[in-house]
């Protein structure tokens, strides 16, 4: 991802982590991992991008982040979505949605989703 | 690599947030960090290989700094000027306002000091008694909010400051729209109406703001 631009990468990315979220708690490391797993390596966040992003999504009240013990036993930062949260991940979708159709139109990109 | 946060330190210096928060961000990178390594290291990569290149996945250390320091920052200082500055300066001219509406709903006529030109100055001195308690209690808000000695005086101010807004507004308009009134009469009108809305005000205002307005005694 390094050739797209920071704040595609920085829209893409809030969606990703509220629709991981959305389905269960993680950690910072945890959902970076999912992301590249999910996306086939094709979005990666690494602690450089990720965490100015999850603490930006936290000042908004989109997620809140909580200690918790992990399986190891080890205390770790546990990311819940709020409802404010909740409530972004719909108009998020929409948005990612036409920005994807305005582009097939343009150029022919289209998108999976 | 080591489950501590000194390799972090070194590299993002002082944050200059709060302690806590600070720590937290400390430990919770730290914590990235070191299950990036244990991740590399499962994969082959000796122990000092592992911790080199999880820490060379960050590129730009003193931007990842900025970038948390600003997303830390931005809001608390919005908060910070809202809490001690905006809604206390706000709320000082609303108040003294809805006291002014109350006084005239009550029936209370202004004072007319006439001068010999035969312009006067209206008073309202009900009001005028009443705004020390409106500049204290600005003064007060800001104050527990956390706010310096400037913004409680500016807050104490505010209905002072918003009028003589008005009135140099006014001013302006009426130098455009009343060109047959002399100007020596429009200055002399903006005069009179600056003493008795802005700086008798301002007065008021300040003698309720004073006790608020000393700095905090240094500690021996």
């Amino acid at each position: 991802m390094t050739g797209i631009d920071s704040k595609i990468k920085r829209g893409s990315g809030e969606l990703a982590i509220l629709a991981l979220l959305e389905r269960e708690p993680l950690h910072g490391y945890e959902i970076s991992k999912r992301i590249a797993q999910v996306t086939g390596g094709v979005l990666q966040f690494n602690l450089a991008s990720l965490y100015p992003l999850l603490y930006r999504m936290e000042k908004r009240g989109w997620v809140k982040g909580k200690w918790e013990e992990a399986q190891s036993g080890r205390q770790r930062r546990y990311y819940h979505l709020t409802p404010k949260g909740k409530k972004q991940v719909a108009p998020l979708r929409a948005e990612w949605g036409m920005f994807f159709q305005a582009l097939h139109r343009i150029a022919g990109v289209s998108h999976a989703g | 690599m080591p489950d501590d946060t000194t390799y972090l330190r070194e590299r993002l210096g002082r944050l200059g947030l709060a302690t806590r928060r600070e720590e937290e961000i400390f430990r919770e990178l730290g914590d990235h960090l070191v299950d990036h390594a244990a991740a590399l290291e499962a994969r082959g990569l000796t122990s000092d290989m592992a911790a080199r290149e999880a820490l060379d996945s960050v590129s730009n250390w003193p931007e990842l700094r900025n970038e948390i320091v600003s997303v830390e920052t931005e809001e608390a200082i919005m908060n910070y000027r809202t809490k001690v500055l905006w809604l206390p300066a706000l709320c000082a001219f609303a108040l003294s306002m809805v006291l002014l509406a109350l006084l005239q709903i009550a029936g209370f006529r202004p004072r007319f000091y006439w001068l010999e030109n035969g312009l006067f100055i209206p008073f309202y001195v009900p009001w005028l008694l009443a705004l020390p308690i409106i500049g204290a209690v600005a003064a007060f808000w800001s104050k527990r909010a956390g706010g310096g000695v400037s913004h409680r005086l500016l807050v104490s101010q505010a209905p002072a400051i918003i009028w003589l807004a008005v009135l140099l507004t006014f001013m302006l308009i009426s130098l455009v729209i009343d060109r047959h009134v002399p100007l020596i009469f429009k200055l002399h009108g903006m005069l009179i109406y600056i003493v008795a809305w802005v700086l008798l005000p301002a007065v008021g205002l300040l003698l309720g703001a004073a006790p608020f307005l000393r700095k905090p005694q240094a500690q021996p």
